[in-house]
């Protein structure tokens, strides 16, 4: 990995990957459904205990996709602009 | 290569001072070290290897004069390309095994579906089929139409098609990269962008937009994009990484 853009992109489409697989197992009963768009149906009623960890696998790759792009393209980019600030001052 | 230095022409064996720096342009280690961001500094350390694996090999061997520049298909584009090959292989191995798609009901040809549509990339065809609105009402036919709006939108599919056509002619250039061009760059942009919102018309009984909203639109972002493009490359033509690309595309053989 090069630099933050790519470890942010890595995060982002990794994650990501795994995420849409665990979508399409548990919250994708059908793929032409009209009432609800594939990945984004409504989990399945009493999970058993391996589908209630993927389920919260699942929740924690969607957010980890997001906020780990988020830290790498954001959060620290703006903290060496400030640490660069403040060490020049 | 004492002769070739004083030669102001970039010659297609890969002397002259086009493709090997000069010493004066050559940075400083001092330089060298400055460059310390991440992937500038990646592609810079690259670029400057394979510049001096190049001059090495040519000061070296006896084979002087090559046929074609760029660099050597093994390994540099070989091992690329089997990494890039490998790694979308893997891919599709990977979503197939883990998300087959289901088994559609079969079609049942006894019934006409409802909305009858294209395949979806032939909906900028379909969409300019559903230009009436711009078929000009003229006056000196007393209002009447000099076509029908049937007629108007296969002569616009002529249209389209045709300048698609001539656009190969029309500009031979030898730029590799949008930023080299801006205004043909943002051409493109214009054409694919104006390519998505005919195709939105195609389908406008489909979509949540008032359709002449919708039809003023299809017209309207286009040229916005092209505008927003045009700006973007122009800006784009300024600092180190957009030179540093082009001492690269300088490899290229002449036209």
């Amino acid at each position: 990995m090069a630099d933050e853009f790519a470890k942010g992109f890595g995060i982002l489409t990794s994650a990501g990957l795994i995420w849409m697989v665990l979508a399409g197992w548990f919250n994708t009963p059908t793929f032409e459904a009209k009432e609800y768009p594939q990945l984004l149906a409504p989990d399945p009623a009493n999970p058993d205990t391996y589908t209630a960890i993927a389920l919260e696998l699942k929740d924690g790759l969607f957010w980890f996709a997001i906020l780990g792009a988020l830290t790498f393209w954001v959060v620290i980019p703006v903290g060496r602009e400030l640490y660069a600030a403040y060490a020049s001052e | 290569m004492a002769d070739d230095n004083e030669n102001t022409e970039t010659r297609t064996d890969g002397s002259g001072p086009g493709i090997v720096a000069p010493d004066d342009e050559v940075p400083t280690w001092r330089e060298r070290k400055e460059r310390t961001q991440g992937l500038s500094r990646l592609t810079y350390e690259y670029f400057e290897r394979s510049r001096r694996e190049d001059q090495d090999l040519r000061q070296e061997s006896s084979y002087v004069e090559r046929d074609v520049l760029g660099f050597p298909t093994w390994p540099h584009e070989l091992i690329r390309n089997l990494s890039l090959t490998s790694f979308f292989v893997g891919m599709i191995l990977f979503l197939s095994a883990t998300l087959p798609p289901e088994m559609m009901a079969v079609a049942d040809p006894s019934t006409t579906p409802e909305i009858i549509l294209p395949d979806w990339y032939l909906y900028w065809s379909f969409g300019l089929l559903k230009l009436g609105p711009l078929n000009p009402e003229l006056s000196i036919l007393g209002g009447e139409k000099l076509m029908a709006d049937r007629t108007y939108g296969v002569v616009a599919n002529i249209v389209v098609v045709g300048f698609i056509a001539i656009v190969p002619f029309l500009n031979k250039g030898s730029a590799r990269r949008p930023v080299e061009q801006p205004f043909w760059g943002a051409v493109g942009v214009g054409g694919v962008v104006f390519a998505i919102t005919i195709s939105a018309l195609a389908i406008k009984n489909l979509l949540p937009l008032d359709t002449h909203l919708l039809f003023d639109i299809t017209f309207l972002a286009p040229i916005v994009a092209t505008l927003i493009s045009y700006a973007v490359l122009k800006s784009m033509r300024e600092g180190y990484m957009f030179d540093l690309n082009r001492r690269y595309y300088r490899l290229r053989p002449p036209k």
